[in-house]
């Protein structure tokens, strides 16, 4: 089981809230279907981002996949170094291999559509 | 919407077991990977893998007048074909466009084996059935039997173990040979392959398939899979149906002028389209990227105008950095780039092959 702390789309992002900071990542599912990572593309801090825009890319050994904004806010935080670690990104997806803080206008709604950790699973078992 | 099943090759379950991700392709179950295509890759360049490739069709053909029927029916030449050698050739339309690219491999006067691409097997099989009138052949992809490609510099001491670790038995390149093992019985072979590196093909038939596999597994063989199949034969300039060649593609464009031997003089079907074609307006080159990988049907750009169309790209495991194909309209100066989903960046020109072949070593 993924960890209940945060929210999920069908489309293999995550989404944890702090207060009214929204981290944002992929989920090692993502990270175990497209194989090997060469290549992350991801935004400049202080850009506005609505709700399912493609904010960035992941590039692997075999594909390219775009990467979704979960909630819509300003990025104020990109974690740029990552470009430069993908093995950080490659082993360690839901934690040390975050790729940006959205700031959102309200913490209490932000992550309602999302999908929570078991219906997740649920999504994942059926891809598998 | 239904799919026909699709078709698994005899050693699925040994797939399975070796932990391979089994993808749909050309109408097979097939292994993308068995964890790491760049890893295993590099091991064929360095040391050597065992690939299972008993999706591609495996034709046979077989009449007096077998060698003169395909010469005509195929763009390179088979009357001079010798007994004993594989040539790579390919089917091409009237207009000298391809249908496919393949070898043949003479194996007497009379009796041709050829290997076909697996996305094209019956559009093949059906084109050949009509321009070939008066030659038997047969379609035996499903029976049961494969093909097991032993590709890498350590190739050859592998091949050994199939024959009781006699070394001494190393076939020319393009060769084909009856290998007699004392524990498979007679098995057919070529120093044929898709990776540029020494290399055997094995056509095995079904009672050899799973022996011979389990028999290089035990030895410490790696199994390598299709997409590092698909890195190797680029890294090697190796073209590939659906990317570099298709209907639309002919030979002088895509550099193949030495796969249709003898094209200026034979009567052969596209032979008359091609000595009146006029001259290519494009041509297939090699390109390197930094960081991003030039994808198939990303525009190639110069000052802002598209100029050409990338073909193939990978993440070249040898040269560890992306390498790509594309058309190159012909007479372009300039800084290249290539536009991936309305972003630019750089690319190189280079000559192909990427990595230099030793298939002849």
């Amino acid at each position: 089981m993924r960890p209940a702390d945060r929210s999920y789309l069908e489309s293999h992002e995550w989404a944890r809230l702090d207060g009214d900071v929204v981290t944002v990542g992929i989920t090692d599912f993502a990270v175990e279907q497209l194989g090997e990572l060469v290549y992350l593309d991801l935004p400049d801090e202080g850009r506005k981002l609505d709700k399912g825009e493609v904010f960035g890319e992941v590039e692997s050994v075999k594909a390219v996949s775009d990467l979704l904004a979960p909630v819509a806010g300003e990025v104020v935080e990109v974690h740029s170094s990552l470009a430069d670690e993908l093995e950080d990104l490659q082993q360690d997806p839901m934690e040390k291999g975050w790729l940006l803080k959205i700031r959102v206008a309200d913490g209490q709604s932000a992550l309602a559509g999302l999908l929570d950790a078991a219906a997740y699973e649920g999504l994942v078992a059926e891809e598998h | 919407m239904s799919q026909p099943p699709l078709h698994r090759t005899s050693l699925h379950a040994a797939h399975q077991a070796a932990g391979a991700k089994l993808v749909p392709f050309a109408g097979w179950e097939m292994p993308l990977d068995y964890g790491s295509i760049l890893e295993e890759s590099r091991t064929v360049r360095q040391a050597c893998g065992l690939f299972d490739v008993s999706h591609m069709g495996r034709f046979w053909f077989h009449g007096p007048k077998v060698a003169e029927e395909l010469d005509r029916a195929l763009g390179g030449a088979i009357v001079d074909q010798p007994v004993g050698k594989a040539r790579y050739t390919v089917l091409l339309t009237e207009q000298g466009t391809f249908l496919d690219d393949l070898l043949t491999y003479r194996v007497a006067e009379d009796r041709f084996f050829m290997v076909v691409n697996a996305s094209n097997r019956e559009q093949d099989f059906a084109v050949l059935r009509q321009r070939i009138q008066n030659s038997d052949m047969e379609d035996r992809t499903l029976d049961g039997g494969g093909i097991l490609a032993l590709q890498g510099p350590d190739s050859r001491r592998q091949l050994a173990l199939l024959n009781g670790g006699n070394e001494d038995f190393c076939p020319a390149f393009l060769d084909l040979a009856w290998l007699q093992t004392p524990e498979f019985g007679e098995l057919f072979i070529a120093r044929t392959g898709y990776t540029g590196e020494h290399g055997y093909e094995i056509f095995a038939n079904p009672e050899q398939m799973t022996a011979v596999w389990q028999r290089l597994m035990q030895a410490g063989v790696a199994p390598v899979g299709l997409g590092a199949r698909d890195v190797l034969r680029l890294e090697a300039g190796m073209p590939l149906y659906g990317h570099e060649i298709d209907p639309q593609t002919h030979p002088f464009e895509a550099g193949l002028r030495f796969a249709i031997k003898g094209w200026k003089t034979r009567e052969f079907v596209g032979g008359e389209a091609l000595r009146a074609m006029p001259e290519a307006q494009r041509r297939l080159i090699g390109l390197t990227a930094e960081k991003r990988v030039p994808r198939q049907g990303y525009p190639l750009l110069c000052n802002g105008r598209e100029v050409g169309q990338v073909c193939s790209g990978a993440w070249s495991a040898t040269l560890d950095k992306p390498i790509a194909t594309a058309y190159l309209e012909q007479g372009v100066e300039g800084p290249l780039t290539v536009s991936a989903r309305g972003r630019e960046f750089p690319v190189e020109q280079v000559d192909l092959p990427f990595v230099p072949h030793r298939s002849r070593n």
